[in-house]
């Protein structure tokens, strides 16, 4: 015991130390004003993409084609994931146990503000810090929540299962896909966002095409990151009998 | 309905309050999104619509958050730093009968519990509460719930039972 506080002081007092001793003698420069290319998007972010959030503006138009790439990417990783889960095991259900009255009352209360807050997030993603991942991931949290309260056989009962979820996730990049790739049809260059897609709807601003990546991305980040946690959640027997549950 | 209706209002509050908005945008949104949501959801956070046609329960509530905010909490905060200061402690777990009926009656007499410094809910089963205390005066169930819970018990029971 008293190893373990002397331990704790000399790890506080050096940290502090080496910290302090750092701060006076390498005299690291603090940052004063804007970059040049900051300096440009502040000033020129809500012109050129119609979304004054210089950051989903510059994920969602910017670098647009990037995005969509990157996320192709970590769709071909969770395919190749769950490829490793035998995905196409006999179904089983189990009664459903979970944790106590209490917890999963306040899960159901809990989950429900999560959903509320994540799709605010999602559908300002546009005018505001957030966007489609972080909502998305919000959502997953939900899950996340339910499955060790209720039991994953509880999601199962009610018919969310991996098979449904990695279809929804298809189809939410599906639909990223056919956003970037409609421009093209009238002969602008894949990725276009404002030369096709109006910035404006009755005088409410919705960023052309950021708001309907963000909200594509948002079900496909959720519906993944689901369908990895109910995988996840597979005890090791089920393989071991060749039975699956999700 | 009423309980789809009561939900909607809830989620639609939450959203608009989360957002820091009332642009046409978020409107929209926020119904959509509240409409979705208490259609899906409603089912499983009601079970009993006639109690919400009851509100003098949502006065009750009121009165009572009020009240546990100031009064109770305070009380407790008093409580535990004497303690802390005079190190007169006697710490364990006691058991704690419950009478509240409904499972948010039950939740909120246990919430309270828990988020007054000195007293954490551990465990539940068979309508009894384990009750991790700071100051163990008393290991009998019906003594310790008066000092516990029974006043929570008792705004829980009219709030929710």
């Amino acid at each position: 015991m008293n190893t373990r506080i002397l331990v704790l002081i000399l790890l506080v007092v050096s940290a502090l130390s080496v910290s302090i001793a750092a701060s006076l003698l390498l005299d690291i420069p603090v940052p004063r004003g804007l970059k040049e290319l900051a300096v440009y998007y502040v000033s020129n972010t809500i012109r050129d993409t119609g979304s004054p959030e210089a950051v989903a503006a510059i994920v969602w138009d910017y670098r647009g084609l990037d995005t969509i790439y990157e996320t192709l990417v970590l769709y071909l990783a969770i395919v190749g994931g769950l490829a490793i889960f035998r995905v196409t095991l006999k179904t089983i259900t189990k009664t459903p146990i979970g944790l106590t009255l209490f917890s999963k009352t306040s899960t159901k209360i809990i989950s429900l503000l999560i959903a509320t807050i994540s799709a605010a997030i999602t559908f300002h993603g546009h005018l505001t810090p957030g966007g489609g991942f972080p909502g998305g991931s919000a959502l997953a949290v939900a899950a996340m929540l339910i499955i060790p309260v209720f039991s994953m056989y509880a999601l199962l009962e009610k018919g969310v299962t991996s098979t449904k979820l990695v279809a929804l996730r298809g189809f939410a990049l599906t639909a990223i896909g056919l956003v970037a790739l409609l421009p093209v049809v009238r002969g602008l260059e894949i990725v276009t966002n404002q030369k096709f897609y109006p910035t404006q709807i009755l005088g409410i601003p919705v960023g052309g095409s950021i708001s309907l990546y963000n909200i594509f991305e948002s079900i496909a980040v959720a519906s993944g990151f689901i369908a990895i946690a109910l995988y996840l959640s597979i005890p090791e027997e089920a393989y071991k009998t060749g039975e699956s549950s999700a | 309905m009423l309980k789809y209706l009561v939900v909607w209002l809830m989620v639609f509050t939450i959203y608009i309050v989360f957002t820091g908005s009332i642009a046409p945008l978020t409107l929209i949104t926020g119904l959509i999104v509240s409409i979705v949501l208490s259609i899906t959801t409603a089912k499983y956070l009601v079970e009993d619509e006639e109690k919400l046609k009851q509100p003098i329960r949502l006065l009750y509530l009121v009165y009572y958050f009020l009240k546990y905010i100031t009064v109770i909490e305070l009380r407790a905060h008093m409580d535990v730093v004497k303690r802390i200061i005079t190190m007169d402690i006697k710490p364990g777990i006691v058991r704690v009968p419950v009478a509240s009926v409904s499972r948010y009656a039950r939740l909120l007499v246990m919430s309270s519990i828990t988020n007054t410094p000195g007293t954490v809910v551990v465990d539940e089963k068979n309508d009894y509460f384990y009750v991790n205390w700071i100051y163990v005066s008393t290991t009998d169930p019906l003594k310790a719930r008066e000092s516990i819970s029974l006043e929570f018990e008792r705004f829980a029971s009219r709030i929710f039972d």
